[in-house]
């Protein structure tokens, strides 16, 4: 963290920061704890918005670099349509899970097998895990995402369940932490192929904007 | 939204149109190219980026409002963090010298406002840069368009890092009172 400057009064720190993080300068760990406070704290976010319209006018020193097509890999990636795999080599989240795969495999077994009483929701997949009883049913209602607590013990006091929406290789995304038995996420992009996970995070939710607990159970979205 | 064509693009984008997908990449991706690649040096990881980039743009279009500011200044603002973002991990993992980039800032000080057409909010921006000290402007730009950081900054001005994070500090209140006028 940086020391605070003797010049400058306590109110301003806040809007220091933001322009600090639109800036760029901060070291890492700084960045991601701005980032998370983005996401929590909206006077916090629109100064940073107020931030990046002022040094807006700076992006005209940016040339324009004629870009390859790459809107294949990305729309593949995005919408699961690969015409062929341009890559091999396993997504980095697979590592972060430790075997997840098999995991999702399960989540996917886990629906099928599930007893077709009618559910409030469209079901879009089961977050669960091989060696846990926890288990979450996620649907769609509308646009919202329904997160349903079935089994399993919740987090702990000092604990939140945080849950994760990861693409292919890009970083998992965090679409919110889950509260009580049912939670409702505003989501948009879902499609089939998108894993969905939840990991362990301190009360609040990851201070860096990445999972930083153990994951406890994942799912893959099979269809919409 | 007539005059921010970008900014339309999005709001189709978060009902899911993948079509403005295909025109967002096509109006943007040059610019944002150029973004990633005066950041990160390195034209791999620079097209890597700017699948991760795009990728975040479907995902994220429902967050992007319209009455914050224009569209193209969201999409930079997604390319610039996740650069960043890539570098200061990079910093993290090896501490090698920046010579590169250091050399690269050498002359970005005031030629990118001077280039500007002077109109409207460029012309502000161009008077208020103008009113700080040519180096810390130099150094504001530096860290702005080529993403360096404290130490960075500190070792191409041959200061102690206290003192280039005060200049900077100091500079963006001004700019701030400046701009905001």
């Amino acid at each position: 963290m940086t020391p605070p400057d003797r010049d400058i009064p306590d109110h301003e720190a806040a809007d220091i920061l933001a322009a600090e993080f639109v800036l760029g300068t901060l070291p890492l760990e700084a960045r991601e704890a701005a980032a998370t406070r983005i996401r929590r704290d909206a006077h916090f976010a629109l100064a940073v918005a107020r931030w990046e319209h002022r040094l807006a006018p700076l992006n005209a020193g940016y040339e324009d670099v004629p870009a390859p097509d790459l809107l294949p890999k990305i729309e593949a990636r995005l919408f699961g349509a690969a015409p062929k795999r341009q890559s091999r080599k396993p997504a980095f989240w697979k590592g972060w899970f430790g075997g997840a795969a098999v995991a999702a495999a399960l989540g996917l077994a886990v629906l099928a097998y599930l007893p077709t009483t009618p559910q409030p929701f469209r079901p879009l997949t089961t977050l669960a895990a091989e060696n846990s009883d926890l288990r979450y049913e996620v649907g769609l209602r509308g646009d919202d995402l329904r997160i349903a607590h079935i089994a399993g013990a919740g987090a702990d006091a000092a604990h939140v369940h945080e849950l994760w929406l990861i693409v292919g290789n890009a970083a998992p995304i965090s679409l919110g932490l889950i509260t009580g038995q049912e939670t409702t996420l505003a989501t948009t992009g879902l499609a089939p192929g998108m894993v969905l996970a939840i990991s362990l995070e301190p009360t609040g939710g990851s201070p860096t904007g990445a999972p930083t607990g153990p994951v406890l159970v994942t799912g893959v979205i099979e269809k919409l | 939204m007539g005059d921010d064509p970008i900014a339309a693009l999005l709001l189709r984008i978060a009902a899911q149109d993948r079509a403005a997908f295909r025109e967002i990449y096509s109006a943007a991706s040059s610019k944002l190219l150029g973004v990633l690649l005066r950041i990160l040096g390195n034209r791999a990881e620079a097209e890597d980026a700017l699948q991760e980039v795009f990728t975040r743009v479907w995902l994220r279009a429902a967050r992007f409002d319209a009455e914050k500011g224009r569209g193209m200044t969201w999409l930079i603002a997604i390319a610039r963090n996740h650069a960043i973002d890539r570098l200061r991990s990079r910093n993290v993992q090896s501490n090698n010298d920046d010579g590169e980039t250091l050399a690269q800032v050498a002359d970005s000080g005031r030629g990118v406002l001077a280039g500007l057409v002077a109109k409207g909010e460029a012309r502000r921006a161009v008077k208020c840069f103008g009113e700080l000290e040519a180096n810390k402007s130099a150094a504001v730009q530096g860290a702005y368009l080529d993403g360096l950081s404290y130490e960075d900054l500190a070792a191409r001005f041959g200061v102690p890092i206290n003192t280039m994070r005060t200049w900077l500090r100091r500079s963006l209140l001004k700019l701030r009172e400046c701009l905001d006028q």
